[in-house]
């Protein structure tokens, strides 16, 4: 960057060409600046291309066309995972990382299992009391326990997933169906746990997360068929 | 220097500043773990964040998957979020971090990548060309700018970060960061009239 003062009947430097036109070249420096513009054509020019670019910049939109909607059933069941795997830690491993998630998965709803059972004796005058990422061990009220809803739509899904399976490709069948059995025994785990607990409010809570996350895994089954 | 925000430096109404009706009462409930407010909150937000993720990021897939890297970090974070300034501020604070985050992973370091494009184009055979008779595309011409003088382009132009701010955050000397937004409005200028 240069200091030194401009001289009138100097080219401007790359600096006060951009200083101009973004409006950053100090106040001292400016008035040189701007009076060899008035008689230097060349530089006006440039100085007014690099304005009008800069112009133009303010005009582009804050969105860009995209389907954005197809996003966030990935990013909702993150989020469970999120929730069942480590109740306020850090989120699990990406998608890709399918053994890892997997061990996770299994070991979340163990350790979940524990913690609910904990939860229910510590909390049962309270209702749906769960766990949430960002907040740690802060038990708060949740939304109500939903499980037959996602029940219903699960079998609606899975009678679709059916339906394409001749479609998928192999890899991704088996994938499918290695996470539905991961996610069928945490669901028949929770419910036999509710059975001998049918008051806990945490374990409908966890039953419910578990369908949920089945139906945005089929979900998700359904968009990559 | 008094860091600035694009809310601060351009004059008009941006996604990000445009208050969610109920933004407090989602925003709350959100925290609370109600993925359902939350889910509204990204429905607000994402497209903002994609259009950042996708000028930065340069690449319609690395943006998709960034946005939903800035939404779940974002749901991790929320309890930190005090409401201080507008939840889509925060937002946008979240994403360019993360965004940033990337580019070190991916390039070891900023100042490398900024370093080791110093000189040159983008290689022809890995710019998406502009057609002649397309209409001229502003997002097009960015995302063929290098990936460092993009970077601070971005952060600059459109999202109006100040010089230091941007330095600050890259971790570089605000000389650097000068040069390559020179460097990437005149690529840009060139391109454009191509």
């Amino acid at each position: 960057m240069t200091n030194s003062p401009t001289r009138i009947d100097a080219h401007l430097t790359e600096e006060e060409r951009h200083g101009l036109a973004d409006d950053s070249l100090p106040p001292d420096r400016r008035a040189d600046a701007e009076a060899h513009l008035a008689m230097c054509a060349e530089c006006a020019g440039d100085v007014a291309r690099l304005h009008s670019l800069m112009a133009r910049m303010t005009q582009l939109p804050d969105t860009v066309d995209a389907e954005l909607d197809t996003l966030w059933p990935a990013i909702r069941s993150r989020i469970e995972r999120g929730k069942v795997v480590s109740l306020g830690g850090e989120p699990a491993a990406r998608r890709s990382r399918r053994r890892v998630r997997q061990a996770a998965i299994v070991a979340g709803v163990a350790a979940a299992l524990v913690l609910a059972f904990t939860l229910g004796r510590e909390t049962r005058p309270q209702a749906n009391v769960v766990l949430t990422p960002g907040l740690n061990t802060t038990p708060i009220v949740s939304i109500a326990d939903s499980s037959r809803a996602y029940q219903e739509e699960v079998q609606s899904l899975l009678e679709e997933l059916e339906l394409r399976r001749s479609t998928m490709r192999p890899a991704t069948a088996a994938s499918v169906d290695r996470d539905l059995r991961i996610i069928d025994g945490a669901i028949d785990e929770l419910t036999d746990a509710l059975e001998r607990d049918p008051n806990n409010p945490a374990l409908r809570q966890l039953l419910a997360a578990s369908y949920r996350q089945k139906r945005d895994l089929l979900k998700q089954a359904d968009n990559a068929s | 220097m008094p860091l600035t925000h694009r809310a601060l430096v351009r004059p008009r109404v941006t996604a990000n500043d445009v208050p969610v009706p109920l933004a407090d009462d989602v925003v709350r409930r959100a925290q609370q773990g109600d993925v359902d407010a939350f889910e509204r909150l990204y429905r607000a937000h994402a497209p903002a964040v994609h259009a950042l993720a996708r000028r930065m990021l340069g690449n319609e897939g690395a943006a998709r998957e960034m946005v939903q890297d800035v939404f779940v970090r974002a749901w991790e974070r929320l309890g930190s979020f005090r409401g201080e300034s507008a939840f889509g501020t925060w937002l946008h604070r979240v994403g360019v971090n993360l965004i940033l985050n990337q580019l070190r992973v991916t390039r070891r370091d900023v100042a490398r990548f900024i370093d080791d494009e110093s000189d040159g184009d983008v290689p022809i055979a890995t710019a998406p060309a502009i057609g002649v008779d397309e209409r001229i595309d502003l997002d097009a011409a960015i995302a063929r700018l290098p990936a460092g003088a993009r970077t601070v382009f971005v952060l600059h132009d459109i999202e109006g970060y100040a010089h230091d701010e941007i330095a600050q955050m890259l971790d570089l000397a605000p000389g650097t960061i000068r040069a390559q937004l020179w460097r990437a409005r005149r690529q840009l200028m060139r391109h454009l009239d191509a």
